[in-house]
């Protein structure tokens, strides 16, 4: 048995999800959060349900909508669990009604009935029940009640089967009737509609005489059909909602009080920069650094006691150098970052669940539109300072294909959590006392650049086009806090993962290249090694903002594409190679790095940041984009980008070097 | 900046005109883009139903409109597109 989960956006349909299947699936307060579609299992059943994208209707506006039409109407779908939004019976009822017209039973889920219980909405299920013939079962997928009566209908298949009840007039009922004695499919109700709506994707159903009758019913009402559908659709469940839903008179609700502060015309912009330097000056800044020296000194403790250990049980210098100049070197490297990771993924978990991220795109939408992105491009841009992987593909949401393409090929600038690394290490060595403010100043930076980008690109290949910006507000819901937790859990363990995989493997491979010659001869010069015959053939690349010829920094900032926090793990074992101390991060006093100015350093930090991400975010460019042609244009256009600007940024500020 | 004109009761305008608070009853939506009006209807602006103007973002778009119980957030270049009459 297969069982579809339907509902509009944000309607706590993943919530619902992991519940009945113990998963823990990604949630957000804001439309849109699932854009795959999740499988899973019903707790103590053989039941697999599937967790859809959101949809406002069964005619899709966006891709990630498309997924979910297409699923219903092409898979084999036993059964659809409808979650509903109690305190938005109306749209969420235009939905199920669409619903009901498909040849599948369905069961609806009445969520967050606690919280319209609060708000004087009182609902009569029995009636709503009778009317559309459908099983209806209040839930609260937060407080979890309701789900044992759920899980029972579903199990047992005790819930009604939906006779078609009829709502349009009697024209159009007639006219549907002889449209569905034409057709020969299961789900004709639903494709006679579209016919009637003269919806294009389904003209090939047409049969001899359907056309006919389409076109009679179309001169009765002189009006667009798809609209006198729609109007017919709410005009009933109007007449539902006046019969079956009764509230008392409207308080101001928590929302509206918290909305006449964070949506204030004053304080809303600055609220939200305050909010934003919060997030970055907590994770970047010196709490951020704090807690690297913190981790550091004890990685430094252990490097020295197994480098001990190692010489007393007598391993081989080689093995040795591999263990702490490779391994350790690299992964240490990357691991002290990890409190400030778990900060960082803390908070935008935080701002993600409570619904803020939806009035940011409402109140910045202005700014963005005149550069031709969305208000909704924000979302991505925020969860781009995590990770620009689900970031890139959040993008979905977008409706609008050239705002949707110029978002993703912008994200990859928002400095992402493995970028953190970069700059804490540069900025924390460079600009000592000023390292918060030049981390801040590099996010800053991020975003003039990515509205500059924007505003070019919208100049010079998508000019004089507008488009639309449909965003519905949530309410804000109190942050639960077991999820974020799990939610920041799952991300710290990623990470460490990828440092125990992917940076381990790399960290490895790069001691191995920088230990050996070509000609495999260990205990060589690192200047003669085959890493620095590689990066010699490059390093003319990274010479015009770093002012030097350096192989090192070269082959470091390559291994960016890897992962971007395998470039800290490569300067640490360079570094540590050529000294005979392996000391943690004192990278810049090594021989191969201590030609780094601040210019050079603020520059290096700003090429590594617009340049080419790792390739685990381009391949979701390359997904998104839809054609590999696109996915290398971004890649070109990010890097050519990340050169200029660097290059830029350290001639200006070596001026004031060689004047100081 | 020309101050904009009040529209009061009975007065037909779009919804672009519209100061926080004014409700007012769709009359007719104008929106061309098939896909675009699609997603009105399908949202709930369909004619005969009653919306207010919430709020105004605060650098003047995009507007947050509120009907059948909850919240929309239009761009008033798509709010010029829908004729109302003014309610209050």
């Amino acid at each position: 048995m297969r069982v579809a989960l339907i509902g509009n956006q944000n309607s706590g349909k993943t919530t619902l999800f992991n519940l009945l299947t113990g998963h823990n699936q990604k949630i957000g307060n804001w439309p849109g959060v699932t854009i795959e579609r999740k499988e899973g299992r019903i707790r103590s059943t053989d039941f697999e349900i599937i967790d859809l994208p959101g949809v406002y209707s069964l005619s899709p506006y966006t891709i990630e909508e498309e997924i979910t039409r297409k699923y219903l109407f092409e898979e084999n779908v036993d059964l659809i669990l409808n979650i509903m939004d109690s305190t938005n019976l109306e749209r969420s009822l235009y939905l199920t009604t669409q619903l009901l017209e498909l040849d599948i039973p369905v069961v609806v889920a009445l969520n967050m009935s606690d919280i319209a219980f609060q708000r004087g909405i009182r609902i009569d299920y029995k009636y709503l029940e009778d009317k559309l013939d459908t099983t209806m079962i209040p839930i609260s997928a937060l407080k979890k009640t309701g789900m044992m009566d759920l899980i029972q209908v579903i199990k047992n298949r005790d819930y009604r089967k939906n006779k078609y009840t009829h709502i349009y007039d009697l024209h159009i009922e007639d006219c549907l009737k002889q449209l569905e004695s034409h057709l020969d499919h299961s789900h004709k109700r639903y494709i006679s509609i579209k016919l009637l709506e003269q919806d294009e994707a389904f003209y090939s159903y047409h049969q001899n005489g359907s056309k006919k009758i389409v076109e009679t019913l179309c001169v009765t009402y002189q009006r667009d059909m798809e609209q006198v559908i729609a109007d017919e659709r709410y005009r009933y469940i109007e007449q539902l909602r006046d019969e079956a839903i009764k509230s008392s008179i409207e308080k101001m609700t928590m929302t509206d009080k918290l909305d006449r502060i964070f949506l204030n015309k004053y304080l809303a912009i600055p609220i939200f920069m305050a909010i934003m330097f919060t997030v970055y000056y907590l994770a970047a800044g010196p709490f951020g650094s704090m807690t690297v020296d913190f981790v550091d000194k004890y990685v430094s403790i252990f490097s020295s006691w197994l480098s001990t250990s190692l010489t007393s049980l007598g391993a081989s210098a080689w093995s040795r150098s591999l263990v702490i100049d490779g391994i350790l070197a690299g992964v240490g490297a990357i691991l002290t970052f990890l409190p400030q990771l778990a900060i960082l993924f803390l908070l935008i978990s935080f701002l993600e669940t409570t619904g803020y991220m939806s009035r940011i795109a409402f109140f910045l939408d202005k700014v963005f539109q005149k550069v031709g992105l969305s208000g909704k491009s924000l979302i991505p841009f925020i969860i781009g300072s995590g990770c620009s992987v689900p970031a890139i593909m959040s993008a979905r949401t977008i409706h609008d294909e050239t705002e949707k393409k110029m978002t993703i090929m912008l994200t990859p600038f928002v400095p992402c959590s493995a970028k953190l690394p970069i700059i804490t290490l540069f900025a924390g060595y460079f600009f000592g006392d000023y390292s918060g403010f030049v981390s801040a100043s590099l996010y800053f930076f991020a975003v003039v650049i990515i509205i500059l980008s924007a505003f070019i690109m919208k100049q010079v290949l998508f000019k004089g086009k507008t488009s639309s910006f449909i965003l519905e507000l949530p309410n804000y819901k109190y942050p639960n806090f077991k999820y974020i937790f799990k939610d920041v859990g799952e991300k710290v363990l990623a990470f460490i993962k990828q440092a125990g995989s992917i940076i381990l493997l790399a960290s490895i491979i790069v001691w191995f290249l920088l230990s050996f010659s070509f000609s495999f001869k260990y205990g060589i010069d690192p200047a003669d090694s085959m890493l620095a015959q590689f990066g010699n053939i490059f390093s003319w690349i990274l010479y015009p903002f770093l002012g030097e010829l350096s192989w090192e920094a070269t082959v470091s900032a390559m291994q960016g594409l890897v992962a971007k926090e395998q470039v800290v793990a490569s300067l640490a074992i360079i570094a540590g190679y050529s000294e005979e101390v392996s000391d943690g991060v004192f990278i810049f006093n090594s021989a191969a790095f201590s030609f780094f100015t601040p210019a050079s350093a603020y520059a290096f930090m700003v090429f590594n940041l617009f340049s080419a991400p790792c390739f685990g975010a381009i391949g979701a460019m390359r997904r998104e984009l839809g054609t590999t042609k696109r996915m290398w244009k971004a890649v070109f256009f990010q890097t050519g980008i990340a050169w200029v600007l660097a290059t830029l940024v350290y001639q200006f500020l070596h001026i004031f070097e060689v004047i100081g | 900046m020309a101050k904009k004109t009040l529209f009061k009761k009975n007065d037909i305008a779009t919804l672009a005109d519209l100061k926080q608070h004014q409700k007012a009853k769709v009359v007719k939506l104008n929106t061309l883009d098939k896909a675009l009006r699609r997603r009105l209807l399908d949202m709930g602006i369909t004619e005969g139903v009653q919306v207010k103007v919430k709020r105004i973002a605060p650098l003047g778009d995009p507007f947050d409109i509120e009907l059948r119980g909850y919240e929309l957030c239009l761009r008033k270049d798509d709010l010029k597109l829908i004729d109302v009459e003014v309610i209050s």
